[in-house]
């Protein structure tokens, strides 16, 4: 049973690892740069890792929630301002998943995706409220393994892997683009790696679980295999991308050009699979999204929060799920091209990222907070040479986005 | 005004400066200038154009659903007139050759454009044949607005 337990966790992990930022940012990197920033995906996934890792042990340990956690130890100004900057970041990626939900309905229907948006919304709210949390969680990230596909298509394409692994472990920047652009995308992917919402929720998570010392073995094997290997589908999305679209000129800007690559070189089965790998990952980051939102409020406002109890003895947590659900709805309704709002929000990620990451930081090595549990030398030497890199992406990704003009 | 309002103000107005800085498109002052903004454009036309023709050859074999060839065509064409729009309304400078340099391109996106509007009617009424004869169009075009890039970068 705990082996099943195990299994599944891992499964889920790989599934639900990659969201629209994800699919979107890989195929425009890959397409832009091959896989000469792969290494920035390795970073992410490196960091992303130590991130949930930290953040699992503490809510087992603590039994407490980020936010919760985030004021007491730094202050409620300090903790107001942490807050409202990951707030509306993750609705930003709130916004981006439902539009990437409905563009991937529009590529198995044809119908506008417009259309879908509402739809779509009303559906996630009605999860939200109604569907039992494990069933979210699992269910989406199964089925987001559909997205194995890009591993099919790369395998069918034929590729010289000792000249892509090459390009990964030698990168070198095209000619043609300039060293600034270089190193926005990097930060681009890093933060499509490192999204904060994917820690809010799988700590959130374990803290609804009920999650104790006893779990941590079983959480850090969902991190430390689960995350890497979802990560591994972030890289055969650059690869097709370097392999089909680069050669031919193809600058990503739609999620139907992040399929094609599959369908070209695996056919109708591989594809049918896709777009349900798509929709399944954008939808489940959609629920986690605007679960994290809700959790990230309730838990510093000191509400009642979380899926394991009645919506009427949560009502200001689901309330402002509604909330963040109808302003999500209504930026991708204003018709700004979801695909834009993501390649924004991945950089946006980056931005707002230490400020949860240096708390956790923190917490994890605070013997009052976490007794025996808190970091050990090796892992907090890692985690704070990862404090300075998530730091100077941070401070260089707006000066970056000015001076490229958002990648151009 | 609080000091959090002005807080909120401040964050605000910087949120809605860094879209504009990123997201305007200015005039080109001079022949270098307007020679790099038709280079780019001439690069996203051809991204539109490669698009398309991948998806024709991709459903030419089989492996494309009708839903995706539909959307991925007119997201092309609405790609490609979004940069004929876009390049049309930069103000050259007063030289000839930048009037010889929109005169050329001019014509080239106008020719895609149409291109891609005939793959799309051809998609949608479930032409195959009259799909992939009219995608032959496309490598000539491309070919030329590559030559085009190459002589403006």
């Amino acid at each position: 049973m705990k082996l099943l337990q195990v299994a599944l966790g891992i499964l889920t992990a790989i599934g639900g690892f990659v969201d629209i930022g994800d699919l979107v940012t890989n195929a425009l990197v890959g397409a832009r740069f091959g896989m000469s920033l792969a290494w920035a995906t390795l970073v992410g996934m490196v960091g992303i890792c130590l991130y949930a890792e930290m953040s699992g042990r503490v809510a087992a340990v603590t039994r407490r929630g980020t936010f919760d956690l985030v004021r007491e130890r730094l202050g409620p100004r300090a903790g107001l301002a942490n807050l409202i900057a990951s707030y509306l970041v993750t609705a930003l990626t709130f916004a981006a998943e439902i539009g990437g939900v409905a563009l991937a309905l529009e590529l198995a229907t044809s119908v506008n995706y417009l259309l879908w948006v509402p739809l779509v919304a009303f559906f996630a709210w009605l999860l939200i409220w109604r569907v039992n949390f494990s069933i979210l969680e699992n269910g989406a990230g199964l089925l987001g393994l559909a997205l194995l596909a890009f591993g099919f298509a790369l395998w069918r394409l034929h590729p010289d892997f000792g000249h892509l692994a090459h390009q990964i472990i030698a990168p070198h920047k095209p000619g043609s683009e300039r060293l600034t652009t270089y190193w926005y995308y990097a930060i681009a992917l890093f933060g499509a790696a490192m999204t904060p919402y994917e820690v809010f929720f799988f700590s959130s998570g374990g803290v609804e679980e009920g999650w104790s010392r006893k779990d941590l073995m079983v959480a850090r094997l969902n991190v430390y295999v689960g995350f890497p290997l979802g990560a591994t589908i972030s890289l055969f999305i650059a690869a097709c991308a370097t392999l089909v679209l680069k050669p031919r000129g193809i600058e990503v800007d739609t999620l139907s050009q992040v399929a094609l690559p599959v369908a070209f070189a695996a056919g109708k089965v591989a594809l049918a699979f896709l777009i349900l790998g798509f929709v399944a990952a954008t939808f489940g980051a959609a629920l986690e999204t605007g679960l994290s939102c809700g959790y990230a409020a309730a838990q510093y406002f000191g509400w009642q929060w979380g899926k394991f109890v009645r919506p009427r003895q949560a009502s200001r947590f689901h309330l402002a799920v509604l909330l963040t659900l109808i302003a999500a709805t209504g930026l991708v309704l204003t018709t700004i091209d979801p695909v834009k709002i993501t390649e924004y929000s991945v950089v946006f990620s980056a931005i707002a990222l230490p400020l949860t990451y240096f708390p956790i930081l923190v917490i994890s090595n605070d013997p009052d907070y976490m007794g025996e549990q808190k970091n050990g030398r090796a892992l907090n030497f890692l985690a704070t040479v990862f404090l300075v890199i998530i730091v100077v992406a941070s401070v260089a990704a707006i000066p970056l986005m000015i001076w490229t003009r958002a990648g151009q | 005004m609080t000091r959090r309002g002005r807080g909120a103000a401040l964050v605000l107005l910087i949120g809605m400066l860094l879209l504009t800085l990123t997201g305007c498109v200015g005039n080109a002052r001079t022949t270098g200038a307007y020679r790099g903004k038709a280079h780019l454009s001439a690069e996203a036309a051809i991204s539109s154009l490669e698009t398309a023709l991948l998806a024709v050859q991709t459903s030419a074999k089989g492996n494309l659903f009708g839903s995706v060839l539909e959307v991925t065509l007119s997201q092309a064409e609405d790609d490609f007139g979004s940069v004929q729009q876009q390049f049309d309304s930069i103000q050259p400078p007063n030289t000839s050759e930048a009037d010889k340099l929109r005169s050329r391109l001019d014509d080239l996106l106008t020719r895609g454009a149409s291109t891609l509007a005939d793959l799309r009617i051809a998609a949608r009424r479930d032409q195959q044949d009259l799909m992939v004869h009219t995608a032959q169009d496309v490598q000539p075009l491309v070919n030329k607005l590559d030559a085009l890039a190459q002589a403006t970068s």
